[in-house]
């Protein structure tokens, strides 16, 4: 049991592995922030644009998975 | 008696595989479709969690890099078909170096931009907020003005000091040159004792960081997008529609 202001992550800081299996990639020429599945798959985690119409395209919504 | 007839199996994978876009959909967003719209003139920029500088943040953190930002940003200066800038801030703070180089290049666009402070818009937000050509936040978003401070590895010598020093001071520069807000009125609010429960600095609400003369005004998203559409208007000029 811990009672402590500190976070989680100042108690045990997360390993390189989480850093490793996320990776900023193009796809069809959007830039995405992914993160790759145990499957080999890359599943999405942010759209980097500044084009809001490129956030109501349903391929790039967070969580999907890229084939 | 787990197993069933391999015929159902078979079908069942069928109706998996054409359903499977469908149910990803509704388990990434809860809804099956989203709204088209036409080609947009206003880009949007959301500066959102912390804002992450030289060191990588734990994964779980929600994190803005300036890395990501900056090349969006020349490409939004560069793009002819963008004509305005839209900032959404809800970030609790974060790397000061990183924030200011993003404030710099958000204040060096030729583009009409207009800031939104939603939520929180705290510490390095500030200056981030500020530094469009016009600011808005909403009635009950809060930016918390507090000194900066060091963490890590840090070398106790006076010099350390005069370094965090001069970094404040580019800090509350940038904020006083970039909005209406006194600088002695900023450092007071900075320097405050009482206000937060175990900080020096001041929690200013929506309508007082309009008082102050921090921000612009008390708005949300149809103000910021009148105001945009108004500074593109003015930035077109008559003579631009001559040329045309």
């Amino acid at each position: 049991m811990l009672y402590t202001p500190l976070s989680t992550t100042d108690i045990f800081p997360s390993s390189d592995k989480e850093f490793q299996k996320r990776q900023c990639v193009s796809h069809n020429g959007k830039q995405l922030y992914v993160e790759e599945r145990e499957d080999g798959h890359y599943q999405v985690l942010q759209l980097l644009s500044t084009d809001p119409n490129d956030f109501m395209n349903p391929d790039y919504l967070p969580g999907t998975i890229l084939r | 008696m787990d197993k069933e007839p391999s015929k159902k199996d078979d079908q069942n994978q069928g109706d998996q595989a054409n359903n499977s876009s469908l149910v990803q959909k509704i388990q990434q967003l809860g809804q099956s479709n989203v709204p088209q719209a036409p080609d947009s003139n206003i880009h949007v920029l959301s500066i959102i969690g912390q804002v992450e500088g030289h060191v990588q943040l734990p994964a779980q953190n929600k994190t803005t890099k300036y890395e990501h930002l900056l090349p969006q940003l020349i490409a939004v200066e560069q793009n002819p078909k963008i004509e305005g800038l839209i900032i959404l801030l809800n970030t609790v703070g974060g790397d000061v170096e990183a924030g200011l180089a993003l404030s710099e290049m958000i204040a060096s666009i030729s583009k009409p931009t207009v800031s939104i402070v939603l939520g929180g818009g705290h510490s390095i937000g500030v200056p981030i907020a500020v530094s469009a050509d016009h600011s808005f936040i909403a009635p009950t978003a809060t930016m918390t003005i507090h000194p900066i401070r060091l963490n890590g590895l840090v070398i106790g010598v006076p010099q350390t000091f005069e370094y965090m020093d001069k970094m404040q001071d580019r800090v509350i520069d940038f904020v006083v040159n970039h909005s209406t807000i006194e600088e002695e009125k900023f450092k007071e609010l900075m320097f405050a004792k009482g206000n937060l429960t175990r900080d020096i600095g001041t929690n200013v609400i929506g309508t007082d960081a309009v008082e102050y003369g921090l921000i612009d005004g008390v708005g949300g998203v149809s103000h910021a997008m009148i105001k945009l559409n108004e500074m593109i208007g003015d930035n077109q000029g008559p003579e631009d529609q001559v040329i045309q």
